[in-house]
């Protein structure tokens, strides 16, 4: 077994795909920052590739602003390197900021301005050409369905709608990379779907990083998720992958009724492959099981015969962890660094 | 160049949104025609002094003409008026920038920190041109008066341009070093200050270091111009303080993406 991906490259060289893996846009390398003797950011090392959505998760304080910001060319790396599609931000920053679109924390805002004036200033600076300017600042404000507020003062918007100027902003140069600093953490529910939504709707367009310790979120927009903590890399992969790795074995949960629990452990055990089992009385006429098995086998069908052919099968699902455990589990472990590495590496999910 | 125009053609508008550029406007006209009239006043006053005396005496111990009495004391007044304004206008510039968190939109756009020191600049030092452009009718009063020569104007305004330049560009690099825009204002009105008045603690004895604290002070060579007087050295004095003060503002803005925040 090997442990959980600490590098790129490592992640890359498990899951490689032959042939028609897109190219990385973005090219993290051993990305240092230190202030002073505290290490923000310890030799982090990503890819993303073209049109991709990258999750950046952490607690508060994992080094995941710092990142972005390196990634951005706002603050410069102790020592690493970044490149944006194809142009190195160190060496060549002009060219590498062109491709580059960005949200920090707090969106980057003019209150006095309208939204059209503000949008027009921020295409000038990114060098959007003067013809296509104001076509470009339409479709911004297209995109972020800002059109009936295009007029007014930023200062005197909402929350959500600043927050969504500040997206209106990062695409208005139609950027090949989408930086995004905790998009949705300021806001309220409804502003974070609304957000949500407008990010969703952006892949595709955009190569888009963004960072979050909104879990869910992570789940619904991103393709990847690079986890992070105390500045380190903890874990790369998918979010269902993530999931399944550190379940560390499959397990299905079913509800049966008109049986008793020693008739189900029985039926259960019965079945090739079944590892584990642990059964309940949940009412006066339903057991319920957790049927363990290793992982990569699928004892679902098998265990769902054994059951329906002498009673009622009520119930079968497939019990994943959920990012909060996930993200639990790794941050926890990686707190004390131990000996034998207790994450599963991806290639025991067998055929998958 | 495109860059410095945007953020110049900003920050300006900001600066009529908000009420700091019509505050600077009016105060700046209210103390010029304050100072301008009374000048013009003493000088009428003494004018018909100096006719009695030459109507009883045939002669006038006092040496009066336009240029020496009136311009000469109205651009230095100018040039106090613009200490006290010039803060004001300086003191949003950068800080205003990091306090908002839009420097960081800014350093991550194509924009190099000279393109953006030169956009504040050129900012400024339109709305210092505007204030300048308000005290031109009172040509018009003085042509009424008889002889005024416009050459002695011209240097006076040049003089004024340069001494702002060079205030500018402090108040600019001043306004680089904080978060907060009441430190931005005292420290410029410190270092201005400063380098305007140095020359009071000179003492009359002649020394080179006489020489050198005379050569420090803004109002020293201010004066020169506004006697009509366009020399090299006075040129070059506030040409080099402007860009000293460009130069540091340059750095300190590749400096601030180094500090911890």
């Amino acid at each position: 077994m090997k442990a959980t991906c600490q590098t790129a490259e490592c992640w890359t060289r498990q899951n490689r795909v032959p042939i028609g893996i897109p190219p990385a846009v973005i090219t993290v390398q051993h990305l240092t920052k230190r202030f002073g003797s505290h290490v923000a950011v310890n030799d982090l090392s990503f890819e993303v590739a073209s049109g991709e959505v990258l999750g950046f998760l952490g607690p508060n304080g994992a080094g995941k602003t710092t990142t972005m910001r390196m990634v951005t060319g706002y603050l410069p790396p102790t020592s690493g390197s970044v490149s944006i599609d194809g142009h190195d931000l160190l060496s060549h920053p002009i060219d590498a900021k062109r491709r580059l679109g960005y949200l920090p924390e707090n969106p980057p805002l003019y209150p006095e301005l309208t939204i059209r004036q503000y949008l027009a200033f921020v295409a000038d600076i990114k060098d959007v050409p003067r013809s296509r300017r104001r076509p470009a600042v339409d479709r911004a404000i297209g995109r972020a369905n800002l059109g009936e507020v295009a007029d007014r003062r930023i200062g005197t918007l909402s929350k959500g709608f600043k927050q969504r100027v500040g997206l209106a902003q990062a695409i208005v140069h139609e950027p090949a990379v989408l930086v995004l600093d905790e998009p949705t953490s300021s806001l309220d529910p409804k502003q974070r779907v609304e957000v949500r939504d407008l990010i969703v709707a952006l892949r595709g367009e955009h190569t888009v990083v963004l960072s979050t310790h909104i879990l869910p979120e992570v789940s619904q927009i991103t393709d990847r998720v690079v986890i992070i903590n105390r500045g380190r890399v903890i874990a790369v992969d998918s979010p269902d992958n993530l999931s399944q790795r550190l379940r560390g074995r499959e397990e299905v949960t079913v509800e049966v009724g008109g049986a008793t629990p020693a008739e189900v452990r029985q039926a259960v055990l019965s079945v090739a492959g079944v590892a584990g089992v642990l059964v309940e009385q949940a009412g006066s006429q339903v057991v319920t099981a957790r049927v363990e098995s290793a992982l990569g086998t699928d004892v679902r069908g098998d265990v769902a015969r054994a059951l329906a052919s002498r009673w009622q099968l009520l119930a079968l699902r497939s019990e994943s962890l959920s990012l909060e455990e996930i993200f639990l589990k790794l941050t926890g472990d990686a707190d004390r660094p131990s000996p034998e590495s207790p994450v599963p590496g991806p290639e025991s999910r067998g055929g998958a | 160049m495109r860059h410095v125009i945007a953020i110049a053609a900003r920050e300006l508008r900001s600066y009529f949104v908000s009420p700091i550029a019509y505050a600077a406007l009016t105060t700046f006209s209210l103390l010029s025609g304050f100072f301008f009239s009374n000048m013009l006043t003493s000088y009428v006053r003494q004018a018909s002094l100096a006719d009695g005396q030459i109507e009883r005496l045939g002669r006038s111990p006092l040496q009066l003409d336009v240029p020496t009495v009136v311009l000469a004391e109205f651009f230095k007044n100018e040039g106090f008026i613009l200490l006290l304004v010039v803060p004001l206008l300086t003191m949003g510039l950068l800080t205003d920038e990091r306090r908002k968190g839009t420097l960081e939109l800014l350093l991550t756009s194509p924009v190099r920190p000279t393109e953006l020191t030169l956009g504040k600049f050129l900012s400024a030092m339109t709305l210092v041109t505007a204030m300048f452009a308000l005290t031109l009718p009172y040509y018009y009063f003085l042509a009424q008066g008889g002889e005024w020569e416009p050459g002695i104007v011209l240097a006076g305004y040049a003089g004024l341009m340069l001494l702002a330049a060079a205030e500018v560009s402090i108040g600019l690099f001043v306004s680089s070093l904080s978060e907060n825009m009441l430190v931005s204002a005292l420290g410029t009105y410190g270092v201005l200050v400063a380098f305007y008045f140095v020359d009071t603690s000179a003492s009359a004895t002649r020394s080179i270091w006489v020489d050198f604290i005379q050569f420090l002070s803004f109002h020293v060579h201010n004066a020169e111009f506004a006697r009509g007087v366009v020399a090299l050295h006075n040129i070059t004095f506030f040409a080099g303080v402007m860009a000293m003060g460009l130069f540091l503002t340059q750095r300190s803005i590749e400096a601030i993406r180094f500090k911890r925040s």
